[in-house]
């Protein structure tokens, strides 16, 4: 995947593009807002990483411009300003997600990597499927092979996120804010308990678990 | 050139101003003054004029010029106050007690203001004015009658005199006024300007000077000194933000550093796994983050004073989505969970950071009530009109010589040190609680139980009434 990182600090940048080349991605470097909008509008890119504070142009301008010249490749912001306007300024300029600095490196993989999917699947369609797994988004049910599995309305949406972005990482902060939206981290790991009880409806009783835990990450369905 | 600082003020421009106006006024009114007195004079002369011509007409009527002529020498030497005149058609005079006519000899229906010689006694001259009028006798003759209008005229000469003089002094006395204003105007102005000079180099203890006159330049000097409060207060959260931040984060960084280190020279000897220390340094890292965005968003709190991004919300409706959150937690640990919401407990404030605080709460009674226990969240209406949310858990609970402690930052009592934690989960809360203008109340829970657990802790937050 070709990724564009629009940040001003070198170094951070080159320990970003370091570990993004280590996950298999194409990462480009930008120094600055004006450098950055010349390389976006010149190149296609998969996901555009974007700093909100950058000299000569600021991130929000160079995508807002974007965003204006008709490009839709998915942004996510990373800003040292993480009050809930600052996010919603983000959002609203056209970023696609928002990361706070300073965050874990690992959360910014598979937030790139949750966007990209996004990008792929544009069109609306009503089953997800991944693997022997099926949901149905009309009838709100769930299958893994012919055994219906029964869930409550949160695990629903829980499994849904999952099975979106099946094959990659998910950590439990994008959990936490895309399933459950809030934007807060809990101290103690509610989400595993949730994760867990999922992981019971889903895998208990089948040979090939789906759900599996990564470390330092968080969680993966993968087929 | 420049004006002298006192001449250039607003205020002395003022008086400037409105003296020109009323030098103006006066002008008009000495003028109309005047023209009205010494109208009246000429009036009143020519009247008087005009009756004793009438009756040396009647004279002439009835005795023809002798008895005119007569006449007039009569009147001359009596003490009548007229000047008269009989001249020939030609403008000869003939008889009288002035030498010439001030008008044209030989112009009928003439009247003339003019002034007369007097020799006193002692021989002074004074020369004094007068009114006089010419008619022409029905045999040519040409009478002219005048009188002596001087001692009415001095009169209005001075009362003209006197108005000039007043308003001389009125000038004077308004320029000075003036002065005195300016300079007293100034002087409040330079005191306000003091203030604003010191603050602008970066002196903010400075305050205005209340005179208590409760005129608007104390209400001026109030207004600033209010401002100069809350910029004192805002920028001393600031700066005590800063200080608490770098505080705070001193510590974890040089645990961090420690650690890193002892790894290194671990590895090094070959007595430790790289890859270990790698991944407990990972974790340490994450524990800073953890730390530093918890002491950000207590300062931001702190800082702030009040919320930015404050809307009204149901804290009900928040409690409940918490509860769904975090039962199956309980539920895991053993612990039962009770859930009492009052409907619809509307309060105004941050969503976020009060889902924090109330996530932070839940936190904690999770990890300290030992399995068995129980844990109860509830929101209630108070009577004061508050909106409560608390959480009760049958944990150990916090002695009531701790409970003001606990709240502060990173501190943690002896027997929590066992548990994950930053220290700072009640901090947060508390700093949310005041940032919403409410507060965190700790309380002992139901009470020791039999089994030797307990007395347990209960957690309220309250809010103010919308």
């Amino acid at each position: 995947m070709r990724i564009l990182i629009m940040e001003d600090d070198v170094s951070a940048a080159e320990a970003m593009a370091r570990g993004l080349v280590e996950a298999g991605h194409e990462p480009t470097h930008a120094p600055d807002g004006e450098e950055g909008l010349k390389q976006a509008r010149a190149g296609d890119f998969d996901v555009l990483v974007v700093d909100r504070m950058m000299p000569k142009m600021d991130g929000l301008t160079a995508v807002e411009a974007l965003r204006r010249e008709g490009d839709a490749t998915p942004v996510l912001f990373l800003s040292a300003l993480g009050e809930v306007e600052d996010r919603v300024t983000g959002l609203k300029a056209g970023g696609d997600d928002y990361l706070v600095k300073p965050y874990a490196f690992s959360e910014l993989i598979a937030r790139v990597e949750a966007l990209s999917r996004r990008r792929e699947t544009g069109a609306v369609s009503t089953t997800l499927k991944v693997g022997d797994l099926c949901m149905d988004l009309i009838a709100r049910t769930v299958h893994r092979g012919a055994a219906e599995i029964d869930l409550q309305p949160r695990e629903f949406q829980l499994l849904e996120f999952l099975m979106r972005h099946a094959g990659q990482s998910v950590t439990r902060t994008m959990l936490l804010e895309k399933v459950w939206e809030y934007h807060f981290d809990p101290q103690t790991n509610v989400i595993d308990v949730h994760i867990s009880r999922l992981r019971g409806k889903i895998d208990k009783s089948f040979d090939h678990p789906m759900l599996s835990t990564v470390r330092g990450a968080g969680y993966r369905l993968d087929p | 050139m420049k004006l002298p600082v006192l001449l250039r003020t607003t205020p002395f421009r003022l008086t400037l101003l409105f003296l020109a106006l009323f030098t103006g006024a006066a002008a008009l009114f000495l003028g109309y003054i005047y023209v009205a007195t010494a109208g009246e004079v000429t009036t009143r002369a020519d009247s008087e004029v005009g009756r004793e011509i009438a009756s040396l007409r009647t004279v002439f009527a009835q005795g023809g010029g002798s008895a005119l002529n007569g006449a007039l020498i009569e009147r001359a030497s009596g003490d009548r106050p007229f000047l008269y005149l009989l001249s020939d058609p030609q403008g000869k005079p003939v008889t009288g007690n002035i030498a010439a006519t001030p008008v044209e000899p030989s112009t009928a229906e003439a009247h003339a203001s003019f002034r007369v010689s007097e020799t006193d006694p002692d021989g002074a001259v004074t020369r004094r004015q007068a009114w006089g009028r010419q008619v022409k006798l029905a045999d040519g003759e040409l009478l002219f009658v005048g009188v002596d209008i001087g001692a009415q005229r001095g009169f209005v000469v001075r009362i003209v005199r006197a108005l000039w003089g007043a308003g001389v002094l009125i000038v004077l006395l308004g320029l000075a006024g003036g002065v005195l204003v300016s300079r007293n105007v100034t002087r409040q102005m330079a005191s306000l300007r003091t203030v604003v000079t010191a603050v602008e180099s970066g002196d903010l203890h400075v305050r205005a000077p209340v005179r208590g006159v409760g005129d608007e330049f104390d209400e001026l000097a109030m207004g600033l000194n209010v401002m100069l409060d809350r910029v004192e207060r805002l920028m001393g959260g600031l700066r005590h933000a800063g200080d608490a931040i770098a505080h705070d984060l001193r510590s974890p960084l040089t645990r961090m550093r420690a650690r890193l280190e002892v790894a290194l020279i671990e590895v090094e000897a070959g007595k430790a796994d790289p890859l270990q220390a790698l991944e407990s340094t990972l974790a340490d890292a994450d524990s800073v983050l953890r730390t530093f965005n918890a002491v950000l968003a207590i300062s931001r709190l702190q800082a702030a004073g009040q919320l930015t991004n404050a809307l009204e919300f149901d804290l009900s409706e928040l409690a409940g989505g918490m509860t769904e959150l975090y039962e199956p937690l309980c539920e895991d640990k053993g612990l039962a969970f009770d859930a009492q919401f009052a409907p619809h407990l509307i309060i105004r404030g941050d969503r976020e950071f009060v889902a924090q605080a109330l996530s932070n709460l839940l936190d904690n009674a999770v990890k300290y009530t030992p399995p068995g226990g129980a844990i109860m969240l509830r929101t209630r209406r108070r009577s004061s009109g508050e909106a409560e949310v608390s959480v009760t858990d049958t944990g150990p609970g916090v002695p009531e010589a701790d409970r003001v402690r606990v709240v502060q930052r990173f501190v943690r009592l002896e027997n929590s040190r066992s548990q994950p934690g930053s220290g700072l989960g009640l901090s947060l809360v508390s700093a949310v609680a005041e940032a919403h203008g409410g507060r965190l109340d700790l309380d002992e829970g139901p009470g020791a139980a039999p089994d030797g657990t307990g007395p347990g802790l209960r957690t309220a937050l309250s809010f103010p009434a919308v």
